[in-house]
């Protein structure tokens, strides 16, 4: 069975180094990607089966991205996990009304994360598995 | 004086409320000897004064305290009400002066006793009481500032400190777990106590903005129906790990005939992490951490949750203190126990916003119990704002039913299932049409269903409804959820002209509403609802 691919967008270039470690260790390919611009074309480009996304990022912001992605005809599908420092009083809901599939304030607790990762990607989650 | 003065008092508009004609003209003439250039208006009763400043808010009130309207301490209390702002000075008879004096404490700003009147006097009381009102509206303003400053720094703060935070906490996560090589048990020890470290900074972090928050009473809290034992449970069993690592047994005492209270779950369960926590940490090795819930004997509107340790129990100068914000009991402080002493301060604002009360009974070497009251769950208590007018039932109550299907629906089996189902969905379901805040709907695979109160007649129902199937639709995923189905019945309201209260009437129609939901949830077609297109 060929791997999922994760796409982790985050300004920090250590985050993006231990999320590497533990994804593959998990058995996830990875792609990266450091700002809210380059984030769609490496999008584009790779087709994620998911995509990790920190809110605070240079070129445009995570909610930029958010709907860049809800916009574009073939990455809408793709589910988003916010991964941020920000604060979920102020946060969460807002990205879950912008398209993501889930919001956890860094740092996470991995078991967590890896649960949400397996719960949302293609295939688990009914939205993308339903019949067209 | 008024060339040196810093108020030009030839803006100054004086409203004299004053119902005696005598005390009036008096007032009028030293007004006049003072040649203050101020402009004068007066009326004698309590209700035009208030007319009169809601029109033009005067730049100080001359207020008597006995109007044909109004009496005593109800008289100021109305106009600082009304006008917050405004500056007041009280005329009081020499058989009130003890009044005036006492509303000096709630905001008025000087009195003058009536009689004893001197142009002089009355011109510097004015002025005075200006530049006061001036001071205290700047003093509040920058209090504010400094508040709204302290906020945005420490929100900031604690995002920067995450972000590193972060990065340690997953790569000591990622030596743990043997992502980067095999470790020996010593440096699996130490890299334990650093994950520790890192889970009470983490906490640390949290604490401070919560604490920023309840400050400036930027909590929010979102209250639902739900099961007290439940929360109780969870916070136990997320606990028993640091009991287990103390040596303190955890148990747990449940009344089972506790009903549901109304609660924000995250919130109570922040509550009661934060107890079980203290509990543990001032209790030896070998002692016990009980968490009991019970109704309240004193208040049946209450629940009453408490948890009780085995510790070394506090003093009676740290048991008034021990809520405040930043305490910390000077007798216990060692490395195991520091914090930043917000933990019981933020569980006392939480509390409180629950309309709950929290303290602490405790004696030297005796332990202590931490207890707590949360609000019963009342539809008819909950309603009551939106169903009632004035003192009186509104004419026309709708419920509308949102629901929504998923396309591979399971097929409902057991009966008994279905019922409790239902119930479940009734306490956690009903949302009030105040701001129309919807529950995101995605899917899942299992029927989701919720129901709105209103207030409204069914013209405005039909262009609500409208608005909650656009609303829900412009959600996320929604595209291929399922299906959306939104409906809606009347409620029948209780005829008004038998001696019922009003309570009485609201819980009438708590209790049809109940009716109504639980019906359509068990499927029973009825023949009075009626679907959108």
């Amino acid at each position: 069975m060929e791997k999922s691919k994760i796409l982790i967008i985050d300004d920090d270039p250590d985050l993006r180094r231990a999320l590497k470690i533990r994804l593959r260790a998990n058995n996830y390919e990875t792609v990266q990607a450091s700002d809210g611009y380059s984030a769609i074309s490496v999008a584009q480009k790779e087709q994620p089966n998911l995509i990790i996304l920190d809110l605070g990022l240079p070129a445009g912001d995570g909610f930029v991205v958010l709907e860049r992605l809800q916009n574009s005809d073939t990455l809408s599908n793709i589910p988003v996990i916010v991964l941020t420092a920000r604060d979920p009083q102020s946060n969460e809901q807002k990205t879950l009304q912008a398209g993501a599939a889930a919001f956890f304030q860094k740092p996470a607790d991995n078991n967590e994360l890896l649960d949400v990762i397996r719960a949302t990607l293609p295939g688990t989650w009914p939205g993308t598995a339903l019949p067209s | 004086m008024n060339s040196t003065g810093t108020i030009n008092t030839s803006h100054t508009h004086v409203l004299l409320i004053e119902d005696n004609p005598g005390d009036a003209d008096l007032v009028r003439l030293r007004l006049i000897e003072g040649d203050s250039g101020s402009t004068f208006s007066s009326v004698n009763r309590l209700a035009d004064g208030l007319a009169s400043m809601a029109k033009e808010p005067p730049s100080v009130v001359l207020l008597d305290l006995n109007l044909p309207d109004s009496h005593g301490a109800d008289t100021f209390r109305k106009v600082l009400e009304q006008a917050p702002g405004v500056p007041v000075v009280i005329l009081s008879g020499q058989d009130d002066e003890v009044l005036a004096v006492k509303a000096l404490h709630q905001g008025v700003q000087d009195y003058l006793v009536k009689g004893d009147i001197t142009s002089n006097h009355l011109e510097r009381a004015m002025r005075y009481a200006i530049e006061r009102q001036a001071l205290t509206r700047s003093l509040e303003m920058s209090r504010q500032q400094q508040l709204e400053f302290k906020n945005q720094f420490l929100s900031h703060v604690s995002h920067e400190l995450r972000t590193p935070l972060t990065c340690i906490h997953q790569f000591v996560t990622i030596l743990l777990d043997g992502l980067a090589g095999d470790i020996n048990p010593e440096q699996r020890y130490h890299l334990g106590t650093v994950l520790n470290s890192v889970h009470q900074l983490r906490a640390m972090i949290r604490d401070l903005l919560e604490a920023t928050r309840a400050e400036s009473g930027k909590i929010r809290i979102e209250p639902r129906c739900i099961a007290i034992g439940d929360l109780i449970k969870q916070a136990a069993s997320m606990m028993s790990a640091t009991a287990k690592e103390k040596q303190v047994a955890l148990e747990i005492g449940l009344d089972p005939r506790i009903p549901s209270v109304y609660a924000d779950p995250d919130r109570v369960l922040q509550v009661l992490i934060n107890l079980i926590d203290n509990g543990i940490k001032f209790t030896p090795s070998g002692g016990t951490v009980l968490v009991k819930a019970c109704l309240a004997e004193a208040d049946p509107s209450m629940v009453y949750v408490s948890v009780a340790d085995t510790g070394r129990g506090i003093g009676p100068e740290a048991k008034a203190l021990i809520f405040e914000r930043l305490y910390q009991d000077p007798n216990s402080i060692d490395n195991r126990c520091a914090g930043l002493g917000l933990g019981l301060f933020i569980s006392k604002e939480l509390v409180e916003l629950h309309g709950g009360r929290i303290w602490v009974a405790s004696e030297i070497a005796n332990g202590s119990t931490f207890s707590f009251t949360l609000p019963l769950y009342s539809l008819a208590k909950l309603l009551f704002p939106v169903i009632t007018y004035e003192g009186q039932l509104r004419d026309a109550i709708v419920l509308v039913k949102v629901e929504l299907t998923p396309l591979s629906n399971p097929p409902r089996t057991n009966w008994k299932d279905v019922c409790r189902q239902s119930l479940h969905t009734l306490h956690r379901c009903v949302y009030l049409d105040k701001d129309l805040v919807l529950p995101v709907m995605r899917n899942t695979d299992s029927n989701e269903t919720f129901f709105v109160v209103a207030s409204v007649d069914m013209e405005r129902a039909e262009v609500m409804m409208k608005r909650i199937r656009e609303q829900l639709e412009a959600g996320p995923g929604f595209r291929t959820a399922g299906v959306l189905k939104v409906s809606r019945s009347d409620v029948p309201l209780p005829s008004t002209g038998d001696s019922k209260s009003l309570k009485e009437l609201v819980q009438t129609v708590a209790e049809r509403i109940t009716e109504t939901v639980v019906l359509s949830l068990l499927s029973k077609p009825d023949p009075k609802v009626q679907t959108d297109a």
